[in-house]
């Protein structure tokens, strides 16, 4: 190998080929880069001999975009550095300037600490960190999976929880520099680079410019959506990359923008005593009124989540049988459906005003005031964490369990979101879907945005095959909802099929077309976002 | 049955960290807490109460603040609240505590069962509870793991030993500490917490007891602290560098040579 | 009323007092220190304070006749005829306290069918041991051992009685403290003597092991401390040491209020106390799954595992493997922590440990200060490989 940054593939490099999706690629080579000269390197190499690339993070991705298909793997964990710190006087904002590599949970360990590595800083980001220590400041994009790197998160558009009320990652990205397949670079900063209705051109540091046609399909109408593209008339280019799984370039840096932290911070498990009035309270939540004689909630939750009745007997199950999740709260015998909400605020008497009108509703909806879990501490906060991530962690155990009898089973999972009025109508089509298969199937997530993960646990090949297709079936039904097949997972190699059920092959290959005004020979991440095909002249 | 819970306000778990400049004490946003050991004797009593009826009181020393824990307590299903609070009781080691706290038992009187948590998280001395059996002249057992059965005013637990367990039965009235294997405790309910807003907290102050003052405070503690200091942890330390193969070659080596040396 | 005051004329506004505060009850207005309401007059502050400028008075009162006791007992805690090492390691600690008093160290020794283990207390550097031998004795009870102690405590006056922090050891404590109306001192790990005062120094950890705290108890007698196993080394035991043995006669039974119904032991493979090796799992193993590496290695190294408070709370391991403050002491030879950040509650459980080797993802850790061995590094990744190049 001519490089030296590049490692010939062996067995060692085994975990490499996978990620959280569970599926396990190939690969001929891989680099563990330190900086963007590196990548730059890597990336000329590869270009001169036409080596597909595929880009790497902490591999916690659930849609397979970081499993290599073949050539070579550029691994960006190691370059993990943080740049620095900018500070906007006039807007009394921040931003700090990280390494692609960089996980969420040292983010948010250096905003807790307000302690960074200032190796290499220079005055003026020494200065903001001066400033930044004076306040309380936190990052808001919330994925349950915290050991992601900020490079996977953009990639894929990561959200969580809290994009309820703050958005998805997207919305808190000020700037990112981004190698393209032949080793030059392109830097983008939010509001320089606009399109022109759909026409666009844009300067690497290169000098060469790239100019097009943005494709011309409509985007879903929900707040949460990563399928395909992010594509509107007179767009910013920065978001072209945003939510791009890897198929247009390697990110090398990126700003991210930080929010003020609210003295308070609640969270609050409300227990119906069934579905339909839980959603109920979910639109009273987000602000709909659903009483005529009465006004909607004043509560602004940073998140709406869902616990189906389905996944609260897995969790007492496990709660009995599995000393891991006995410490988790007692969930009595009548709790039906929960409703799980956080808030933040400047005064805890401004959060009880609210909750005080939410405990109103939840009697006139049916259900008891006393079914309910207030955390108004950081202790009891932590213990609701714990609940809301005891449902993906007791659904992984039970796959691994399964898996030891029969290995090709692996989660079936939904990332799908619809518009706000659809919300009773997807809900009914993924129980009545559940219940004609008669699956092993439990629902949760985010449900503020019409989010919700179903996930199946197939007891056998028969169940996986069967709870494949009725996924397949969903996501055309989504579709005609107006919905997003990809909310927050991204495309990547697993959800290929399901991308073109929500456009036709025309808009495929237009997106096809774009990729390649970036990478014209199509090296980076094979297989992600579009099928895979053979073409003349490429490895 | 009436059951007292006793109570302590603590500052929040982890908060009190030093600075290592200064050697100071940082406070920055320390939230005090209901010690988490008594959290666990809360959810018991209300647990009892729930399966046989009972009427359960929150008692607690403290600086005025503590009536906000006492409100939580209530939140949490207690039912009345008493709060012992007087510069006369300040300085208490835990002789001069059990008196106070034995002070507002009798006012509180007639009781059949009072709850402590296992120890208090910022003094940890576990002394409290038993001393304040001995006070009162009652049975008491501490690390109870789990109460079996109540019945014809006999306790039957489980006390937790360094041994294993021993099941032990009492007669009413008694105290017990318990243990956090003794339960989940709940989080307050909103309704819970409309009702804590609004309930009372009986105030205690010296004047309204017939104390002893030379039993409390300061003035009734034996103990005194002559002096504080902050403990120094200086060692040599070797941070094993490389790749992790080297990393872990080199930690097998260090600890193939330490068994070996000790003959393991 | 005892109270403490800020002697305005010599404060010069500092502020070494409020960082001192562990309660937040001091503040600076105008440039003068200011004692809140929450003080809750533990007297840290006055340490503090370079300038003089706090005054902490209290009066005294009940004083009882201190000259009139002298002597260390050691409880001697037994359970079915097998004495707990802690009594033998408190032995050996009272002899060093003795000789600076210049005076003996008796262990008390009560149970039933015992009589083989006086030899070896003073064996342990026990100089008389007094035997109480009475098959309502068998059985440990608070209230009786306790009652029985008191009677002897009056009657034999010693300075100093020294307890083992076994669970029966404080449950017993505090009973013998409150009968006798003297100070307790919890847990201590260092016990001194301030021979100008013939007093007794016992120092132990304070908010969380943050602070160190030295208590004396100068009015009441005797001075009460409770010590954790392992925290004291014994003594080479001496078989040919001579002592008295004073059997004493039986009194009539104490009553019990709580009866035992049974023991259910544990039958723990390699206890934690006895362990030379502990490899010890904290919240930086990732998940419960994870814990088996850990358990692993402890196999492969024929040790025990051990685990921190955030992991016995996460339900991932039970709470009597809990190593800390809030759990077990261990002196192991060898304690290998992984994914453990170090918080000095932790550090508090560990004894003189000749080995520390800790394994963390974060540099910063605080356990990497005391650890004798550290690697930065993901236990997840670095566990499976030590395992296959130990076996």
């Amino acid at each position: 190998m001519d490089n030296k940054i590049k490692i010939r593939f062996t067995e060692e490099y085994g975990e490499y080929l996978r990620d959280e999706s569970r599926q396990v690629g190939f690969a001929d080579s891989i680099s563990f880069v330190k900086s963007e000269e590196e990548i730059i390197s890597v990336l000329k190499e590869n270009y001169a001999n036409k080596i597909p690339t595929t880009i790497q993070g902490a591999r916690t991705g659930l849609a397979a975009s970081s499993v290599p298909f073949g050539g070579h793997v550029i691994n960006l964990s190691r370059m993990n550095k943080v740049n620095g710190i900018r500070y906007d006087e006039v807007n009394d904002k921040f931003y700090i300037k990280l390494q692609p590599g960089v996980l969420l949970v040292e983010i948010r360990k250096y905003l807790a600490n307000k302690s960074f590595i200032t190796d290499g800083w220079n005055d003026s980001s020494k200065n903001a960190l001066y400033h930044m220590k004076k306040g309380e400041w936190f990052y808001s994009t919330d994925p349950t999976e915290i050991s992601a790197t900020i490079g996977g998160m953009v990639a894929c558009n990561a959200s969580g929880a809290k994009s309820f009320r703050y958005g998805s990652t997207r919305d808190h990205i000020q700037s990112i520099r981004a190698v393209l397949s032949d080793g030059d670079v392109i830097s983008l900063r939010r509001g320089e680079v606009i399109s022109d209705g759909r026409l666009f051109s844009v300067t690497t540091e290169g000098g060469r410019i790239i100019s097009g046609r943005l494709p011309k399909y409509e985007m879903p109408n929900v707040k949460k959506n990563t399928s395909g593209y992010f594509n509107k008339l007179n767009m910013d280019i920065i978001d072209l990359f945003i939510g791009s799984d890897g198929t247009l370039g390697v990110i090398s840096e990126i700003e991210i923008e930080l929010n003020k932290k609210q003295k308070s911070n609640w969270g609050i498990t409300i227990f119906m005593p069934d579905e339909d009035k839980a959603l109920d309270l979910v639109r009273a939540l987000r602000g709909e009124k659903i009483f005529c004689d009465r006004n909607a909630i004043n509560l602004n939750p940073s998140a709406i989540e869902f616990f189906s009745h389905n996944a609260l007997d897995m969790l007492r199950e496990q709660q009995r049988v599995n000393p891991a999740f006995a410490t988790i709260q007692e969930i009595k015998e009548n709790y039906h459906t929960a409703i799980y909400i956080e808030i933040e605020d400047d005064s805890d008497d401004k959060i009880w005003a609210g909750v005080e009108e939410l405990g109103e509703i939840i009697v006139k909806l049916g259900g008891d005031e006393d079914a309910t879990w207030v955390a108004n501490n950081p202790t009891n906060l932590e213990k609701l964490h714990s609940f809301r991530h005891a449902c993906p962690e007791c659904v992984n155990m039970q796959i691994d369990l399964i898996r030891k009898s029969d290995s090709r089973i692996t989660k079936l999972g939904t990332d799908m979101s619809v518009p706000d009025n659809k919300l009773k109508d997807v809900m009914k089509m993924y129980n009545d879907g559940i219940l004609e298969n008669n699956l092993n199937a439990v629902i949760f997530g985010h449900i503020g945005n019409n989010h919700l993960h179903v996930n199946t646990i197939p007891r056998d090949m028969d169940e996986y095959n069967r709870g494949k297709e009725l996924y397949s079936s969903w996501a055309e039904k989504i579709v005609s909802m107006g919905g997003a097949v990809s909310a927050e997972h991204g495309v990547g190699k697993l959800k290929v099929p399901f991308l073109q059920k929500m456009f036709t092959k025309d808009k495929i290959d237009d997106m096809r077309k774009l990729k390649k005004l970036f990478d014209p020979d199509q090296l980076f991440n094979r297989a992600t976002i579009f099928p895979y095909v053979e073409s003349k002249g490429v490895k | 049955m009436k059951i007292i819970v006793c109570i302590k306000q603590v500052p929040g778990t982890n908060e009190v960290k030093l600075d290592p400049a200064t050697n100071t004490i940082i406070r920055d946003n320390i939230a005090s807490i209901i010690n988490p050991f008594d959290t666990y004797a809360i959810e018991e009593a209300v647990r009892i109460k729930e399966k046989m009826g009972a009427e359960i009181y929150g008692l607690s020393m403290g600086i005025p603040s503590s009536q906000e824990m006492l409100r939580e307590a209530i939140s949490l299903k207690v039912d009345k609240a008493m709060l012992l609070t007087d510069r006369k009781f300040a300085g208490a080691d835990t002789l001069a505590t059990s008196y106070a706290l034995s002070l507002g038992i009798q006012k509180i009187g007639d009781y059949d069962l009072i709850i402590c948590g296992k120890q208090a998280i910022d003094g940890d001395t576990a002394q409290v509870g038993p001393s304040l059996a001995k006070t009162l002249g009652i049975a008491y057992i501490t690390d109870v793991s789990k109460i079996i059965e109540i019945k014809d005013n006999i306790m039957h637990c489980l006390k937790i030993t360094d041994d294993g367990y021993e099941e032990l039965k009492v007669k009413l009235p008694a105290l017990i500490s318990v243990v956090k294997e003794i339960n989940m405790p709940r989080l307050p309910s909103i309704k819970g917490m409309k009702h804590a807003r609004q309930a009372k907290i009986e105030i205690v102050t010296f004047a309204d007891t017939d104390a002893n003052e030379n039993k409390l405070g300061l003035k009734g503690s034996p103990t005194k602290v002559r002096k504080t200091f902050v403990p120094t942890h200086e060692i040599n330390s070797e941070i094993i560098e490389g790749t992790t193969e080297e990393k872990v070659n080199r930690l097998a080596e260090v600890l193939n040579s330490k068994a070996i040396r000790k003959g393991m | 009323m005892a109270s403490i005051d800020i002697i305005k004329e010599q404060c010069i506004g500092c502020k070494k007092c409020v960082g001192a505060c562990p309660f937040g009850a001091i503040e600076i207005i105008g440039k003068k220190a200011e004692i809140k309401d929450n003080c809750t007059l533990c007297g840290v502050c006055v340490e503090s304070c370079k300038f003089n400028a706090i005054n902490f008075e209290f009066d005294v009162v009940e004083n009882v006749d201190i000259s009139n006791y002298e002597g260390i007992f050691v409880f001697a805690e037994q359970r079915y005829g097998k004495l707990k090492t802690v009594s033998l390691e408190l032995i050996g600690k009272a002899k060093s306290l003795a000789q600076e008093l210049n005076t003996s160290v008796t262990a008390v020794l009560l149970g039933h069918s015992i009589d083989n283990l006086s030899k070896e207390l003073i064996a342990y550097g026990a100089d008389k041991v007094l035997v109480m031998d009475a098959p309502w004795l068998n059985d440990f009870n608070d209230h009786v051992y306790g009652e029985v102690m008191v009677k002897l405590i009056k009657d034999y006056k010693p300075e100093i009685v020294l307890i083992g922090a076994t669970s029966n050891g404080r449950s017993l404590a505090p009973h013998i403290s409150s009968s006798l109306r003297t100070g307790l001192t919890a847990d201590c790990t260092v016990l001194d003597i301030d021979k100008e005062e013939r007093l007794l120094l016992q120092t132990r950890p304070a908010f969380g092991g943050n602070l160190m705290a030295t208590i004396v108890c100068e009015n009441h007698r005797p001075q009460m401390s409770t010590v954790r196993p392992k925290v004291f080394k014994p003594l080479e035991p001496d078989y040919s040491r001579e002592g008295i043995i004073n059997i004493l006669p039986i009194p009539t039974p104490v009553e019990r209020f709580v009866e035992k119904i049974k023991n259910i032991d544990n039958n723990e493979t390699i206890s934690l106390a006895d362990a030379d090796i502990i490899v010890s799992v904290g919240k930086g193993i990732g998940s419960a799954k994870n814990i088996q590496l850990a358990k692993d290695l402890a196999d492969v190294l024929g040790g025990a595992l051990g685990a921190s408070r955030s992991v016995v709370d996460s339900g991932w391991i039970p709470y009597s493997q809990q190593i800390g403050q809030t759990g077990k002491t261990v002196a192991p030879k060898i304690y290998i922590a992984c994914g453990i950040s170090g918080a000095i509650q932790h550090i508090a459980g560990l004894a003189d440990i000749e080995t520390i080797v800790a394994i963390n993802i974060d540099p910063d850790a605080p356990i990497f200060k005391v650890a004798h061995y550290g690697i930065v590094g993901d236990c997840r990744e670095i566990l499976p490989m030590l395992i296959k190049k130990i076996k």
